[in-house]
């Protein structure tokens, strides 16, 4: 149905240093049509958004028609053709009441008055169409974020928008929203306009799509329409990756039990049990947002425990605080090392010793012997740097990644938390940091390892829990990993 | 990045990031040069430029010798990410508490400093609590405190001056008396609270250096979130910082009553400009994490030494401002110019390479 048709990507490849973030990706979305994508994290489907919002250019070969037309798209281009996206995170004025969100920035005026009572009658035309009973001058803040994606929309259909783009609408919402919101585009497409849709949660997708398009490490793997197609079979089409090109690690025997964790609940992880014996990794799968590095701010004691207990070599510990945690001999690598792991004005010394101030008495300290320490972690991890006086800043992503671990190699830690340890790191790198943990369990220590890639994932892991909404869904031994078990329990409908 | 493009960034680094306070000290040595040379200049070499008479160096340390000391305090409340704007209303509150225990109260020498001392360590703690404990940006809270402070001083105080009898003149003894400077033949001083200036800058540096206290410190300003996941007490290193500058401003204040003699609410007047300028000229940055005690002792120095220099050069004293508005200007953004020729300079030569 060409004529039917209101955009198509034709080969569009896009690749950032390093890596390539689509290859050849054609897709093409109908009037009044629900488009889902689909796929693990890192599959392209955010990069491929941010092109038809024009946010990102797309590389030299590749076409984007508009209604026929050839475009090349930026930011404000995109919405003067009707192309509007709703980000994942939330892109609203919490200050301002709807009327002031929707028509922020192309507000109603004449001679330079507001046109405020013909604003609120379009408003209010609009959210009755959506079966909204929200109150126009009510404040963008005060609402869920059910809500104000609902605003989004509203603002998407008084405008005319011929494509609405939704990016994870759904991560923070309740049930009873997720229904209000999947009915809303039910609504908004009747109307013609076409709508992308990604979501992580397969029965959305089912109750919402006509066509699904499942994307894998950047590339096209199959477009269905919705009768087609079976939960097993998109699972099938986002995996598929050959595990022989996986890192291989050595296998270092298993020692007792050192961690254990008991029906943790709390920062919206729900009961949560875990086993992690010595010289062994404990991997966490998960889509984004399924509360993994939440549950380990809670094991580390940086965020409130509500209920259950942490037991350490057997013993029931009070996590109170991350010092607390340092104590018991624990060490947390964050996902975002720049913003929770580094000081990075400061030298690769002081980024060294600071985690272990807290396991010595010692008031007085030199500035000599931390770099004697900084020299010495600098030589351990062979981080590239000219001496242990260089700023953390002027380092590259692998070798700050080192510091990190340098501080807390530094603090004699035996419990590892690793979340996301290599993420945004070069293979290189990434070889490194796995050999470098797999030492750490022949020393006899133990490692939690939280990450979104897959292949890491399953290449480290001896075990694998696999979360999802804050809660477990299943533990999978060594021979039961594989990529499609891992998506299965992290994406799939309640029915699996 | 590459590995290669990262040694080269490491082989880049300039002189002026090599050693912190290179910037201070250079702009600090330029502008001794300048004086000196237009002073030598105007009397044709015929006599000793009396800029740099040791009559003079100790005169320009006297007259900084408070407000360096509130600065040391000011550099540890910034380098924890903070910024304290009630010190100055809190020196002149202080100053009429302890002159007011002097004269009204008649409470006796030591108790009047204690007590000084102590409402200056309370109150200051009151501030950094808040700031701790809160979210509030330390800005807006210290400018409440100030405004606060002006208030009680000035109920305290009747909005009146509290004339002091010379109590406290044995902080302005002459130390070295008899001692005579050999160029101009004028007697030299050299009083105690220009010791416990010295004496505060050296233990500010040991602490910031020295000890598990200073690594905290510049922890918790370089990056909260890192600092507090490494077992860093984030909100009572915060606390802790104010209480300390509260300390200073208190002694401070106490010596600044010492040398005027009189307690009143222009005392401590823009003293916390000053001390914010100094310590910035230092080389200690707004969002925290960055500085140290001897970059602020030459901004003090520096500072001191514009308007005296001004004076010796028979400027009228409104162009001292001028002066001193633009060496803050240039202190703070020559490293930032000196990076953007280091890299044209180097692209340049790159250039010439390849070809």
């Amino acid at each position: 149905m060409p004529d039917k048709e209101i955009l198509r990507l034709e080969n569009i490849n896009k690749s950032f240093p390093g890596v390539k973030a689509l290859q050849n990706i054609s897709f093409d979305l109908r009037k009044g049509e629900v488009h889902c994508l689909c796929g693990e994290n890192g599959a392209g489907k955010s990069t491929l958004i941010k092109i038809l919002s024009g946010a990102y250019q797309p590389d030299e070969g590749g076409e984007i028609i508009f209604e026929g037309k050839i475009v090349k798209l930026n930011p404000n281009l995109a919405i003067s053709m009707g192309i509007q996206t709703i980000y994942q995170e939330h892109t609203v004025f919490t200050h301002l009441s709807v009327i002031e969100n929707i028509f922020t920035g192309l507000e109603m005026g004449k001679n330079g008055v507001l046109q405020k009572k013909e604003m609120k009658k379009k408003t209010e035309e609009v959210l009755k169409y959506l079966k909204s009973d929200l109150d126009p001058y009510a404040l963008m803040g005060d609402l869920s974020s059910g809500q104000q994606r609902t605003v989004e929309i509203a603002k998407g259909l008084i405008f005319q928008r011929k494509v609405i783009i939704l990016d994870e609408p759904t991560a923070s919402f309740s049930v009873s929203e997720i229904d209000n919101l999947l009915g809303i585009i039910m609504t908004v497409k009747e109307s013609g306009i076409g709508i992308i849709y990604i979501s992580h949660h397969l029965e959305e997708v089912f109750k919402i799509a006509d066509r699904i398009t499942v994307l894998r490490d950047g590339q096209k793997v199959s477009v269905y329409d919705l009768k087609d197609v079976t939960t097993e079979k998109l699972i099938k089409d986002m995996v598929g990756r050959d595990p022989s090109t996986f890192y291989k690690r050595e296998d270092v025997p298993f020692g007792e039990v050192i961690f254990e964790a008991r029906n943790v609940t709390g920062n919206g992880t729900k009961n949560v049990s875990l086993k992690l014996k010595r010289g062994e990794i404990l991997g966490f799968s998960g889509m984004a947002g399924s509360g993994r590095s939440e549950l380990m701010n809670v094991l580390f004691g940086a965020a409130n425990i509500e209920s259950g207990e942490i037991l350490i070599n057997g013993k029931v510990v009070k996590q109170a605080g991350p010092s607390n945690a340092i104590r018991n001999r624990m060490c947390f690598i964050t996902e975002d090392r720049q913003n929770t792991g580094l000081f990075l004005n400061q030298t690769i010394a002081q980024n060294t010793i600071i985690a272990n101030l807290v396991n010595t008495r010692e008031f007085f300290m030199s500035p000599s012997g931390d770099n004697k320490v900084g020299d010495k972690f600098i030589k351990l991890l062979g981080i590239k740097a000219r001496s242990s006086r260089v700023r953390v800043i002027n380092l590259s992503g692998g070798n700050q990644q080192k510091v990190v671990l340098a501080k807390w190699f530094n603090t004699n830690g035996e419990i590892f938390i690793f979340d996301e340890p290599t993420r945004g790191l070069d293979v290189g790198s990434k070889q490194e940091i796995y050999q470098i943990m797999v030492d750490l369990l022949k020393q006899g220590k133990a490692i939690i390892m939280v990450s979104s890639d897959m292949p890491e994932v399953i290449a480290m892991s001896d075990r694998v829990i696999v979360m999802k909404n804050g809660e477990v869904t299943a533990e999978l031994s060594k021979n039961e990993v594989s990529e499609e078990n891992i998506l299965t329990y992290s994406i799939g409908g309640s029915k699996i | 990045m590459t590995n290669g493009e990262e040694q080269k960034k490491v082989i880049k680094k300039s002189l002026f990031k090599r050693f912190e306070n290179s910037t201070v000290l250079s702009i600090f040595i330029a502008f001794f040069v300048i004086v000196v040379i237009s002073q030598i200049g105007k009397t044709g070499g015929s006599e000793f430029p009396t800029f740099i008479s040791p009559v003079n160096l100790m005169n320009i340390v006297q007259q900084v010798a408070v407000p360096g000391m509130v600065a040391v305090g000011m550099t540890i409340v910034m380098i924890s990410g903070g910024i304290d704007l009630s010190v100055g209303m809190l020196a002149s509150l202080v100053a009429i508490v302890t002159a007011l225990g002097l004269t009204k109260w008649q409470i006796g020498i030591l108790p009047s400093v204690l007590l000084g001392i102590g409402v200056a360590i309370v109150l200051d703690t009151i501030l950094g609590y808040i700031i701790s404990r809160t979210k509030v940006e330390p800005f807006i809270i210290t400018l409440g405190g100030m405004i606060t402070f002006q208030g009680l001083a000035l109920l305290l105080s009747n909005s009146r001056e509290v004339m002091m009898h010379g109590e406290l003149d044995f902080l302005k003894t002459n130390l070295i008396g008899g001692a005579i400077d050999p160029v101009t033949g004028l007697n030299l001083v050299i009083p105690p609270y220009v010791l416990i200036f010295l004496v505060i800058v050296v233990v500010g540096w040991l602490l910031l250096t020295f000890t598990k206290y200073g690594r905290r410190i510049y922890a918790v300003g370089s990056n909260p979130n890192a600092a507090y996941l490494a077992g860093v007490n984030v909100r009572n290193m915060k606390l802790s910082a104010y209480a300390i500058n509260g300390f200073l401003v208190g002694i401070g204040s106490v010596m600044l009553l010492a040398r005027i003699n009189v307690g009143i609410i222009t005392l401590g007047q823009s003293l916390e400009i000053d001390t914010i300028a100094m310590a910035v000229i230092g080389g200690t940055a707004l969002s925290g994490g960055k500085g140290n005690i001897w970059g602020t002792f030459f901004g003090v120095l520096l500072m001191g030494s514009i308007g005296n220099a001004m004076n010796m050069l028979r400027f009228p004293p409104e162009v001292q401002y001028v002066a001193k508005g633009i060496i803050i200007i240039i202190a703070v953004s020559i490293s930032y110019v000196y990076a953007n020729v280091s890299t044209s300079i180097s692209r340049l030569s790159k250039h010439k390479f390849s070809k």
